[in-house]
């Protein structure tokens, strides 16, 4: 199809200032390493103390579980949404909006260009960590790993959703800063990404459960560990399937209704 | 044939946030918020054929990018009806922005980043230019525009005419039918400003673009426009071309002859040109003149029998002069008045 080309193109462009900018990759990056090994100490030391398993994870387990979150978060950082809203609250959308292309499927190609490196950088990290830290459980089938990549595009499509639901409300508001801070609070304690959702007491998991954040991290780390059977997993991959069309719909919907009712900033 | 653009009652309000000033403002408005609804445009009519070059004038927050952008398709008029090309640039905004070209003075459409010529190529992929027309396309602007020295340097390593340029080039690199440039020549210098309105002139005459120009700068207008649009509070006050504006309303002009010896017989002069203004300083004779009534030659030749003249020139009036008059109310410009420009005062230079 022609018509994707142009969205091939802002991928790579997109892809080519993450190289601009690898410098602020580069901290990015061992910040989170630092992060990393920082939970693995953690949890090594809550394991010392109750050998064997913990909420239903061996340690092994949740090193697989660490890294997976680690991996997902390198991915489509907090620069998209910050450049977007800036774009939008700096009255740069006024150019795109003059331009033949679907504003939020550019935006999208924007997100995923720098995602092949994000994410190899991240699953090499990863690998160096787990093999200092004696290794760290596999998925258990070829079949299970498959899923486990489905899952993991699904949630990166979420998280591309919330994003730029996120950034449309640079449209209405000039805090977009406070709210971007908010979502990333609350994405790290029901995204699982902190500690997974069975610590959680029961009225937190119920209130996890009809939120997004979970199809982002908890559930392909999950799937990863083979702790959903058959159905579950298909009732997770669904509820993923779920979410993402449903974020990306609104997001649009927020997108024509900003165009239609608020009015572009500056001159 | 119908018109290339068409607008019937066009109206854009804003709500505007009022704030009162001071913390305790603020905090008023943190809590109860007040709006006030303005209109920046208010219902214009306007047609434009196609090749046409239109100048659309107006002192600031008169309307103008307002206008502009609801031609383009980025806001959603409030009323009024809008055809662009056969589109409702709104409702089909993609397949409206194949057939035009932007350039926003203040904002630029070049990728920050990375190399200019990248985001050329960005926009080849975007309108989906043939390679080969892409090619020509490129070849011949950067030519034109000077842009070889920095093609390769990212839009935030190059200077404002740099840039300007290299804007100018993307929005034309898909042989747009409509050009639109909201104040293109804003902070440059003579000479950027020279090669980017040569450029647009050649398109308007070999290609037949139709351009729609708002700008401060008159030397923009003269060089580029047949047709003035001007708009003030959102209301278009003026819409005729710029031959018949300089026709009615500054008929004037001014012979400024050098003599040898100064005139013995300014008594003669006067006799001879009763209709004309007669003004002498030393070597200078000045003789201001209807040029309706009277040709220059006519002036010369009455003159030149009477005063030894080494050189002599002819001031046009400045559409400049002219636009503030406007602007400033002092001229009425509802058709079928009569002019009444030669006897107002030269306007005191005002903001435009
Ligand atoms: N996004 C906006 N929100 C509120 N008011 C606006 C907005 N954009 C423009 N205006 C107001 O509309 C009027 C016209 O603005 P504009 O079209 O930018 O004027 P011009 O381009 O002629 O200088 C101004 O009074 C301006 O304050
Ligand atoms: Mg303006």
């Amino acid at each position: 199809m022609s018509g994707l080309r142009k969205y091939v193109s802002f991928a790579r462009t997109s892809l080519e200032i993450t190289f601009v900018y690898r410098a602020g990759f580069v901290l990015n990056m061992i910040g989170t390493i630092f992060y990393v090994v920082a939970m693995f100490y953690l949890w090594q030391t809550v394991f010392l103390g109750n050998p064997g398993s913990l909420g239903g994870f061996t340690w092994p387990e949740m090193k697989a579980y660490i890294l997976v979150s680690f991996l997902l978060s390198s991915l489509l950082t907090w620069y998209d949404e910050w450049v977007m809203s800036q774009d939008i609250r700096e009255g740069y959308v006024a150019v795109d909006l003059a331009r033949p292309f679907d504003f939020q499927a550019s935006r999208f190609a924007r997100a995923m260009g720098p995602i092949i490196f994000e994410a190899t950088s991240a699953v090499g990290v990863a690998a160096v960590v787990a093999l200092v830290f004696g290794g760290a459980a596999l998925p258990a089938d070829p079949g299970r790993a498959a899923l486990f990549v489905v899952s993991c595009a699904l949630a990166t499509i979420i998280k591309f959703g919330l994003v730029y639901c996120v950034s449309m409300t640079a449209f209405w508001t000039t805090s977009i800063e406070g709210i971007m801070v908010g979502r990333s609070a609350i994405q790290n304690i029901f995204s699982g990404a902190l500690i997974p959702l069975v610590f959680f007491p029961d009225w937190l998991q119920s209130v996890a459960a009809v939120l997004p954040f979970q199809a982002m991290i908890s559930t392909p780390a999950l799937v990863y560990l083979g702790k959903l059977d058959a159905q579950s997993t298909a009732v997770a991959i669904g509820v993923q399937v779920v979410w993402a069309v449903g974020l990306l719909f609104l997001g649009r919907l927020a997108f024509r209704q900003a165009v239609k009712v608020v009015t572009i900033h500056g001159g | 044939m119908p018109p290339l653009i068409e607008a019937h009652g066009l109206t854009k309000k804003f709500r505007q946030a009022v704030k009162e000033p001071g913390l305790a403002g603020a905090l008023k408005h943190f809590f109860v918020r007040q709006y006030r609804d303005k209109l920046a445009v208010d219902h214009i009519d306007l047609a434009i054929e196609p090749g046409e070059s239109v100048a659309y004038l107006g002192p600031n927050g008169a309307g103008k990018s307002t206008t502009i952008k609801m031609l383009t398709g980025i806001l959603v008029p409030s009323s009024g009806s809008l055809i662009v090309n056969g589109l409702v640039p709104y409702e089909k905004r993609q397949r409206n922005a194949r057939n035009i070209g932007v350039v926003f003075g203040q904002r630029t459409q070049l990728w920050w980043d990375i190399p200019v010529v990248e985001s050329f190529n960005l926009a080849r992929d975007m309108y989906e230019i043939p390679a080969d027309r892409y090619k020509k396309n490129l070849g011949e602007f950067t030519e034109m525009l000077g842009l070889a020295e920095f093609m390769n340097v990212p839009a935030a390593k190059i200077s404002l005419g740099q840039r300007m340029r290299a804007d100018l080039c993307m929005a034309l690199l898909h042989d747009p039918r409509i050009l639109y440039l909201d104040e293109p020549t804003i902070g440059l210098d003579i000479a950027v400003k020279d090669s980017i309105r040569k450029f647009v002139r050649a398109r308007v005459e070999e290609y037949g673009t139709t351009v729609m120009l708002t700008t401060h700068d008159l030397g923009d207008i003269e060089d580029i426009c047949r047709r003035i649009v001007i708009i003030d509070n959102g209301k278009i006050i003026h819409d005729g071309d710029l031959a018949t504006l300089k026709d009615t309303y500054a008929r004037d002009r001014v012979i400024h002859f050098q003599l040898a010896r100064p005139a013995e017989s300014m008594a003669a002069i006067c006799q001879k040109l009763p209709a004309c203004e007669v003004a002498s300083d030393g070597l200078r004779l000045s003789v201001r003149f209807d040029r309706f009534e009277h040709a220059a030659g006519e002036i010369a030749g009455a003159v030149m029998p009477l005063v030894e003249v080494i050189d002599f020139r002819i001031d046009e009036p400045e559409v400049e002069d002219l636009i503030r008059r406007v602007y400033l109310g002092q001229l009425s410009l509802a058709p079928g008045d009569e002019p009444e420009l030669r006897s107002a005062k030269p306007a005191v230079v005002a903001e435009a």
